[in-house]
């Protein structure tokens, strides 16, 4: 049987997401990667986890290879805050695009140690990770930019597009990663019984840095658990499904307010908010087929 | 003479390339036959994941717009968009969220959990006033997005505990030199799911773990 020209209007047209993009929005999105790292900086206040216990601090990623010595020295009010400041310096020399491939390397690298750092007293939470991922991207195609010219390529066509597609596609993975886990890990057990409402009353009774206090209150309103526990699969659906943002401008129009709404309503009932993925939403919109200014010129734009 | 009318071409496969379809369905189910297989051999928690990655994975490597986008790409290029997307998929694969961070296995909410009654540790002090306050961790030190206290597998404090709550009280104290911590209280703080017929849920049970003068030090 033939679908309707209805369906066809509703699964709306594949096209690459960025495939436009021109050099002003990428300029746009290195400014708004690096001022969120700056913001975040500016708001951690880092020397305090010197006044934490050393044998509490457990290593990870690239800490790990450092020497205990070394670890001591940087686990100190200034070695803390020599990290922070030596961060901020270095971020704050890419908001000015000078030397872009280099400076985006060091950034990505002292931001791995501070995100490693921050971790090393607790779990190794995602929140953040994707940001972290889209400066490496930044920092990459910076440099293969710079080879790609220097062996011989007058300009690369469609390089504003390249690191673009490629958050999109990382952020997109994450999801696709954490549903797949879910489904395949937690089986059909995950989606049944007093799963959701176990994990909201214990996120709820530990607090986090945001700490609404309702979340130990779910068994007592039905409808809320109702909610959790029909949106737990609905919402995993999303996460599987979540690559068809890089293809399909419908799907992404219906995935941004749903996921927007999972993360408020984490953040209301759990008291997690991934507040970093919500910028990163930014760039599911096409912004160079809406904006003309955006866009690259014909001879920089790779094959439709 | 009477002839068809033309017929528009339709939105789903047909002729060649429902012959394509039909094989596609036939490879990923014996694809899926294989996974179940070795399921035996790797875990089914390793194996399903990676089939169904393989598919999305393959339904963007044959879409024209993807292909034409990685076409386009100088070697160096390509080479940055592999490594970026394969480190992800690889860390993921680690099962391990420490040791290769930032590439690790995404793990949200992934198993089940049937705990009643739902239990937490919490940090309930005392201040000079006589006012209780709870200390969180993750606000008193906003750099830690989640902490886990240092307890035993019963769920009894390490001696770390000591001096995390000297610091939690040393920390608070800064901030509020008007009225200090005096003592603090390491609670069980439990919250039933299923509580018994005509029993509230007002507010979560708590229950004494261990007390800590902040003058002297822990005490039992």
């Amino acid at each position: 049987m033939r679908a309707s020209p209805t369906l066809r209007h509703f699964v709306g047209p594949l096209e690459l997401i960025h495939a436009q993009a021109g050099p002003r929005l990428l300029r746009l999105t290195r400014l708004g990667i690096f001022a969120l790292w700056i913001v975040k900086l500016l708001l951690d206040p880092l020397w305090r986890l010197a006044e934490l216990p050393r044998e509490l601090f457990q290593p990870i990623g690239i800490l790990a290879l450092l020497p205990a010595g070394a670890l001591d020295a940087l686990l100190t009010p200034g070695g803390l805050a020599a990290l922070l400041i030596l961060t901020l310096a270095v971020l704050v020399l890419g908001l000015t695009d000078r030397a872009f491939a280099p400076v985006s390397t060091l950034a990505a690298i002292l931001l791995t140690a501070y995100s490693c750092l921050i971790r090393g007293f607790g779990p190794a939470v995602h929140t953040d990770i994707v940001l972290l991922l889209a400066v490496y991207a930044l920092a990459g195609f910076a440099w293969a930019d710079g080879l790609a010219l220097r062996f011989g390529k007058k300009s690369v066509g469609g390089g504003s597009s390249y690191p673009l597609v490629t958050i999109v596609a990382m952020l997109c993975l994450s999801y696709c990663l954490v549903g797949l886990n879910r489904t395949i890990a937690g089986g059909l057990s995950v989606f049944t019984g007093d799963t959701m409402e176990v994990w909201a009353i214990d996120a709820s009774l530990r607090g986090y840095y945001f700490n609404t206090n309702v979340g130990w209150h779910v068994p007592e309103w039905p409808w809320v658990v109702l909610m959790l526990r029909s949106g737990l699969p609905f919402i995993t659906l999303f996460e599987i499904t979540a690559p068809l943002c890089v293809a399909s401008p419908h799907y992404r129009w219906v995935f941004i307010p749903v996921m927007l709404s999972f993360h408020l309503l984490s953040l209301v009932f759990m008291n997690i908010f991934f507040f970093d993925d919500m910028f990163l939403y930014l760039l599911l919109i096409d912004w160079s087929r809406h904006f003309p200014l955006l866009r690259a010129k014909a001879g920089q734009v790779h094959p439709p | 003479m009477i002839t068809d009318p033309p017929r528009r071409p339709g939105w789903g496969p047909r002729g060649p390339a429902l012959r394509v379809s039909l094989l596609g369905l036939a490879v990923a189910f014996c694809l899926a036959l294989i996974v179940w297989l070795v399921s035996f051999a790797v875990p089914l928690r390793v194996a399903g994941q990676a089939y169904l990655l393989l598919v999305v994975v393959l339904a963007f490597r044959y879409w024209p717009p993807m292909i034409r986008l990685v076409a386009s790409m100088p070697v160096p290029h390509r080479v940055v968009f592999g490594v970026l997307i394969g480190a992800m998929i690889l860390g993921h694969y680690t099962l391990n969220a420490r040791s290769y961070f930032p590439y690790v296995a995404w793990e949200i909410f992934p198993f089940v959990r049937e705990d009643d009654p739902v239990t937490a540790r919490e940090f309930i002090a005392t201040t000079e006033s006589g006012r209780k306050v709870r200390l969180l961790v993750e606000q008193l030190f906003p750099s830690i997005v989640q902490f886990n206290p240092p307890l035993d597998g019963d769920g009894n404090p390490l001696p770390a505990m000591g001096p995390l709550v000297q610091s939690l009280a040393r920390v608070y104290n800064e901030h509020h030199a008007d009225d200090p911590v005096r003592e603090v209280d390491l609670m069980i703080m439990a919250v039933q799911l299923h509580p018994p017929a005509g029993e509230s849920r007002a507010q979560p049970s708590c229950e004494l773990l261990q007390h800590y003068d902040i003058l002297s030090g822990p005490s039992s």
